[in-house]
C-alpha cells in the first residue's frame, strides 16, 4: 500500500504517453523514392511530377478519386504497367533501395519477387491451394519438397490461412471463401520472400469480416514488409496505414502521417475530399 | 471560410441539427444565467423560480445533442474538420449543461438571500457577472464564427474572474467575523462568487473547444510559468 507521503515521488515518476500522429518530418529516407514522376499512357498524362518517399516496414496508403492515378503509380512500383502498350514513364525515376528500377539492366522478374502485388479481385489459379503458394517458388527453379513444404506453411501462416486450410492443401484454391482466397493470394505473393507488398483495394470484395482479418494481417506483415496499399475506403486507410498519400488528378497533392490527414490536413483539397466535399 | 457541401446532404443537415441545437443551449443558458442573476439583484423570487425551471430543457437539450452526435458519428464516421465539429458540438453542450447548473446554483442561493435584508455586499457579485457573461458571449461567438484568435484571447481573461472571486471571498469572510448575524448571507453570497468563477472556468473550455473544431489545436492545460509554480 502506497502512503499518501509517497505519492508526489510516485506520480513525477509517471510518464505519460501521449501519441502524436507522425508527422512529415518524422517520416525518414524511404526505401521507394519517386522522384519528378510522368506517366503517359500514348499521348495522355496521367502522372505530373510525383514526387514522394515511401517508408521501409510501414503501411503507406494511396488516396484519391478514381482515376487519380494512384493505381498506376502502384504499378509503376513493379513495373506491371510495361506489360501495357503505349503506357510509359516520360520523366523521373523510382528507386528501391537506391537502385533505379527502369534502367535497363534491372531484371523484372527478380523486381517482381521482390515486390509483390496482390490485386483487387482476388486471383488464385486453378491449382490446389498448395501449388498456389508454391507456384512462385517452383518459377524460382526451387524443386527440393522439404523446402517448398516449409516456405508454403510459413507463408500460409503469415496470411493468417494456415489453420483454415492445413487439412485441405490440395482442394482447388476456388473451394475457398472471398476472404480466403484474398489471403491465399497474399500468401501466394510472400512465398516468394518480397521486400514490398502491394496491395491494390485488397478488401474491395469482401464482407467485414473477411475485411477485417485481412486489414489486421496487414497490420502483422509491416513488421517485415513495406507495404503499400490503394484503397477508396478511408476508414481502412484510417486503421491501416501509418501514412497516407492523397492524389488528385495525377498529382501528389499531400503526404503525411496517417494521423495527421485524418485529423488535420495540410491542404484543403485533402480536407474535402476525405470530409466527402469533393468537386 | 465557405465551407462547400457535404456529398450526402444528409450529413449537412445532421451537422446543422446538432449545431443549432448547442447554440439554442447556448442561449438558454445565458437566458438562465441572466434571469438568476435579475432573481438575486432585483430580490424577485419568481425570477429565481423561472431560472431553476429553465435548466429541465437545457438537460433535455444536452441529451438530445449527445444522442444525435453519436447517432452522426455512426452513420457518417466523419473526419478531419467534420469529426472535430461533431466532438466539438458534443463537448461544448456537456458544458452549457454544467453552466446551466451554476444558473439553477446561483437561483437557488439567491431565494435564500431574498428571505433576509439585502446585503450591500451583494454589488461585489455585479462585476464579476459581467466578467463571466463577456467571457461566455466571447467564447460562443468564437465558436459560432470559428475565430480562432478571439477564443485564444478567451482563455487568459479566466485569470481576472478568479482572482475577483478570491478577493469577494475574502471580503466576504473578513464581514462574517464583523457581523456573525448576516453569516449565512455571506455565505451564500460566497458560494454565487464560486458559481460565478465555475461560469468563468467553463466559458474557457468552451473557448478552447472552439480552438480546437477551428484549428485542431489542443490548448488545453497550457499554464504560464508563473502560474504553474503556484
Amino acid at each position: 500500500m502506497v502512503s499518501v507521503a509517497e505519492m508526489p515521488e510516485i506520480t513525477s515518476q509517471i510518464t505519460v504517453n501521449q501519441p502524436e500522429p507522425i508527422s512529415k518530418s518524422e517520416i525518414g529516407r524511404g526505401m521507394i523514392e519517386i522522384e519528378h514522376l510522368d506517366f503517359k499512357y500514348g499521348a495522355h498524362q496521367v502522372l505530373h511530377d510525383v514526387n514522394l518517399s515511401i517508408p521501409a516496414r510501414a503501411v503507406t496508403a494511396f488516396i484519391g478519386p478514381s482515376g487519380c492515378g494512384k493505381t498506376t503509380l502502384l504499378r509503376c512500383l513493379n513495373r506491371m504497367n510495361d506489360l501495357i502498350d503505349g503506357a510509359r514513364i516520360t520523366r523521373g525515376s523510382i528507386r528501391i533501395e537506391g537502385i533505379d528500377i527502369n534502367t535497363p539492366g534491372v531484371d523484372v522478374v527478380d523486381l517482381r519477387r521482390r515486390v509483390g502485388m496482390v490485386f483487387q479481385k482476388s486471383n488464385p489459379f486453378p491449382k490446389s491451394i498448395y501449388d498456389n503458394v508454391a507456384y512462385g517458388l517452383r518459377i524460382a527453379g526451387i524443386t527440393k519438397r522439404t523446402l517448398i513444404d516449409e516456405a508454403v506453411e510459413k507463408s500460409l501462416r503469415s496470411a493468417a490461412l494456415w489453420e483454415e486450410v492445413k487439412d485441405r492443401l490440395h482442394v482447388s484454391g476456388y473451394g475457398l471463401s472471398g476472404g480466403q482466397q484474398q489471403r491465399l493470394c497474399i500468401a501466394r505473393a510472400l512465398a516468394v520472400e518480397p521486400e514490398i507488398v502491394l496491395m491494390d483495394e485488397p478488401c474491395s470484395a469482401l464482407d467485414p469480416i473477411a475485411t477485417a482479418k485481412v486489414e489486421e494481417l496487414i497490420r502483422q506483415l509491416k513488421e517485415q514488409y513495406t507495404m503499400v496499399i490503394v484503397t477508396h475506403n478511408m476508414q481502412q486507410a484510417g486503421r491501416c496505414s501509418d501514412h497516407t498519400a492523397f492524389f488528385y488528378l495525377g498529382r501528389l497533392i499531400e503526404f503525411d502521417g496517417t494521423a495527421k490527414i485524418f485529423s488535420n490536413p495540410a491542404q484543403r483539397q485533402t480536407e474535402e475530399y476525405i470530409t466527402g466535399r469533393f468537386g | 471560410m465557405i465551407t462547400p457541401r457535404h456529398t450526402l446532404g444528409t450529413f449537412d443537415e445532421a451537422l446543422a441539427s446538432l449545431r443549432n441545437n448547442v447554440l439554442m443551449m447556448s442561449s438558454l443558458t445565458e437566458r438562465s444565467l441572466d434571469r438568476a442573476i435579475t432573481g438575486l439583484f432585483q430580490r424577485d423570487d419568481d425570477m429565481c423560480a423561472i431560472a431553476i425551471a429553465d435548466d429541465e430543457e437545457i438537460d433535455q437539450l444536452e441529451k438530445q445533442v449527445d444522442k444525435d452526435g453519436i447517432e452522426l458519428l455512426l452513420r457518417f464516421q466523419p473526419v478531419a474538420s467534420d469529426l472535430r465539429r461533431v466532438v466539438s458540438a458534443m463537448k461544448l453542450s456537456s458544458n452549457l449543461e454544467r453552466m446551466a447548473d451554476q444558473g439553477t446554483n446561483i437561483a437557488r442561493r439567491a431565494r435564500k438571500l431574498n428571505q433576509h435584508p439585502a446585503l450591500p455586499e451583494t454589488e461585489l457579485i455585479t462585476p464579476m457577472y459581467t466578467h463571466a457573461m463577456a467571457m461566455f458571449k466571447d467564447a460562443i461567438d468564437a465558436y459560432v464564427r470559428e475565430d480562432v484568435q478571439l477564443a485564444r484571447a478567451v482563455v487568459p481573461r479566466d485569470q481576472a474572474l478568479d482572482e475577483m472571486n478570491a478577493a469577494a471571498s475574502r471580503h466576504l469572510i473578513e464581514r462574517m467575523a464583523e457581523d456573525p448575524a448576516q453569516l449565512r448571507g455571506y455565505l451564500n453570497l460566497i458560494f454565487v462568487s464560486r458559481c460565478l468563477e465555475r461560469v468563468g472556468d467553463h466559458a474557457t473550455n468552451l473557448a478552447e473547444d472552439a480552438v480546437y473544431a477551428a484549428a485542431a489545436e489542443d490548448i488545453r492545460h497550457q499554464h504560464f510559468p508563473a502560474a504553474a509554480n503556484e
